[in-house]
């Protein structure tokens, strides 16, 4: 299958300062694609290259297999780091001009503003509304005729808890009907929640990119505690299938492969002696994974 | 470029500050107009009038033409406005994301730049017709100085083309409007005496500005001033370098507009 973009050796430089490093990854098509890094890793650079706003210094990017690139980005809803609307205009008069650009009718208006729940203030002046409804009106824009690629940068900048679930929520829904999300966040709680691929960014390099079940191999943990830890620490280092002990506090942290349980960890420690009072399996969050890799 | 200027017109129709600024302009170029070819407001002292009442289209037009060009600076400020909110709100970068080519948005705002020196020109025009036919001049004489309006037009596209071009460089409308309008008023001014004094140049008519305004010299309402001013121009060469500057802007904008981050 046709890729939805392709992105290849992308390089983007402030100065001295390298944004991008030859960024390279596709985006399959029906795919909710993270953008993870942290702060200063470039994700906001690569999508705004992407949708023509700013200057590559090297590399390439298609579209569609090759469709010119404003025709491409009038089928894309896209909010790129802040919503931009015309402050002296209301929400409504803002959607018809978003919907000209797209070359669009204006008959969607209605529709998109209730899905971000701002139907009653819709004659409002943009200037007048609250950050939160500022990016729900941004988000609102993106959908105006179903397009058939989302980019969102930091999408629940400024949204309240609800505003963040309805997002999220939003965000499986239009998956679900085959819309591909691109979707650049620094909250991985969300993006976990969400995202079938990832690629992650840091100082412009990519560490790594593809499907989330692959990428983020489930490397889960085990929580164990009992006895005297001075005893508990190497016993469990000479348990087979073992890879790893984290200690924390009075807590060990094993990582081990994926055919140990926490039922052979028990009678491993009971035919040693040991009588552990915690045992607990932790999956590893994509958080951790990520803390793993952007510290390195 | 209709379509263009289309989505121009939803982002202007709403706009109050557009508006206001439009209707007090038109307002006082043509009360500053009827001041002056009905005679109220003159030049002179003592009971010497040098302006007095003259509506024959042959003055007519030369007052007409002459008083808006000096309107024309700050009817720049209007383009300066139009531009500079768009990277005040960030709305140039949306309005690429949402489609257009960044040479689209380019071409947008020179639409603008054409239909309001059209618009200003026709104003010019339809004041001049106005005054010379109430004031009982022969349709028969109306291309008297007719050539004064073409001249209009050519300076409407020169100045706001620079208000434009300066806009896509500096971004901050009030840093825009301060520069814009000292290098109207005074910086030429300084530039022009200094190649025409010191060096002794005739190339100060022909900057920016000047190149056009010329065109409508104050001696087209002040007959004597012409007695103090050096008139060593010709029109035909005027126009060319004022066609050649509108040039420069569109050339210089659009590399800037093509080839920089948004």
């Amino acid at each position: 299958m046709q890729p939805i973009i392709s992105i290849k050796n992308i390089s983007k430089s402030y100065g001295p300062i390298k944004a991008l490093n030859n960024v390279s990854f596709d985006v399959p098509e029906g795919s909710v694609f993270g953008v993870l890094g942290p702060n200063g890793s470039g994700k906001t650079t690569l999508l705004a290259i992407i949708m023509d706003v700013l200057q590559a210094d090297g590399g390439s990017y298609r579209w569609f297999g090759g469709m010119a690139p404003d025709a491409a980005r009038r089928q894309i809803g896209c909010l790129l780091e802040t919503p931009n609307f015309y402050h002296y205009m209301s929400a409504y008069d803002n959607l018809a001009v978003s919907a000209a650009l797209k070359q669009r009718g204006i008959d969607d208006r209605l529709r998109v503003l209730g899905i971000v729940g701002l139907t009653e203030r819709k004659d409002s002046k943009f200037q007048s509304y609250s950050l939160g409804m500022k990016q729900r009106l941004a988000i609102g824009a993106a959908l105006l005729d179903n397009p058939k690629v989302l980019v969102l940068d930091e999408p629940t900048n400024g949204l309240d808890p609800n505003g963040i679930a309805e997002i999220r929520e939003l965000i499986r829904n239009l998956s679900k009907q085959g819309i591909t999300i691109i979707i650049a966040s620094h909250l991985l709680d969300e993006i976990e929640k969400v995202c079938t691929h990832v690629a992650i960014l840091k100082r412009g390099n990519l560490l790594l990119t593809g499907p989330v079940n692959e990428v983020l191999i489930s490397e889960d943990q085990i929580e164990v505690m009992g006895g005297d830890l001075h005893t508990l620490e190497p016993t469990l280092k000479a348990m087979p299938g073992v890879t790893r002990i984290n200690k924390i506090d009075q807590v060990l942290q094993l990582t081990c492969s994926e055919n140990v349980t926490t039922k052979q960890i028990n009678e491993y420690c009971i035919s040693k002696g040991i009588v552990l009072s915690h045992l607990c399996l932790r999956k590893k969050s994509l958080e951790t994974k990520f803390m793993e890799l952007t510290n390195k | 470029m209709f379509n263009l200027l289309q989505i121009e017109w939803l982002k202007v129709k709403k706009y109050n500050t557009f508006w206001v600024i439009s209707v007090l302009f038109l307002i006082l170029i043509a009360l500053t107009n009827y001041f002056i070819i009905s005679g109220i407001m003159n030049a002179g002292a003592k009971g010497v009038s040098v302006l007095g009442a003259d509506y024959s289209f042959s003055s007519v037009w030369n007052k007409v033409s002459y008083i808006t060009k000096v309107f024309s600076g700050l009817l720049s400020v209007i383009i300066i406005i139009l531009t500079t909110n768009e990277f005040q709100f960030r709305t140039h970068r949306q309005n690429i994301i949402d489609g257009w080519k960044r040479e689209q948005f380019f071409h947008a705002k020179w639409g603008i730049v054409i239909v309001l020196s059209f618009i200003v020109t026709l104003y010019a025009l339809l004041q001049g017709v106005f005054f010379g036919l109430t004031g009982g001049s022969s349709f028969a004489d109306i291309c008297n100085n007719f050539i004064n309006v073409l001249y209009v037009f050519i300076l409407e596209l020169n100045y706001f083309g620079l208000a434009l071009t300066l806009s896509l460089f500096l971004k901050r409308s009030g840093m825009v409007i301060i520069i814009f309008l000292l290098y109207a008023y005074i910086v030429e001014l300084l530039l022009n005496q200094f190649l025409s004094v010191k060096l002794h140049l005739t190339l100060g008519y022909y900057l920016p500005m000047d190149s056009s305004a010329n065109l409508l010299p104050v001696s087209k309402v002040e007959p004597m001033s012409s007695m103090v001013i050096n008139s060593a121009y010709s029109t035909q060469v005027l126009m060319f370098v004022s066609i050649c500057w509108i040039a420069a802007y569109y050339v210089i904008g659009r590399i800037k507009m093509l080839k920089s981050d948004l």
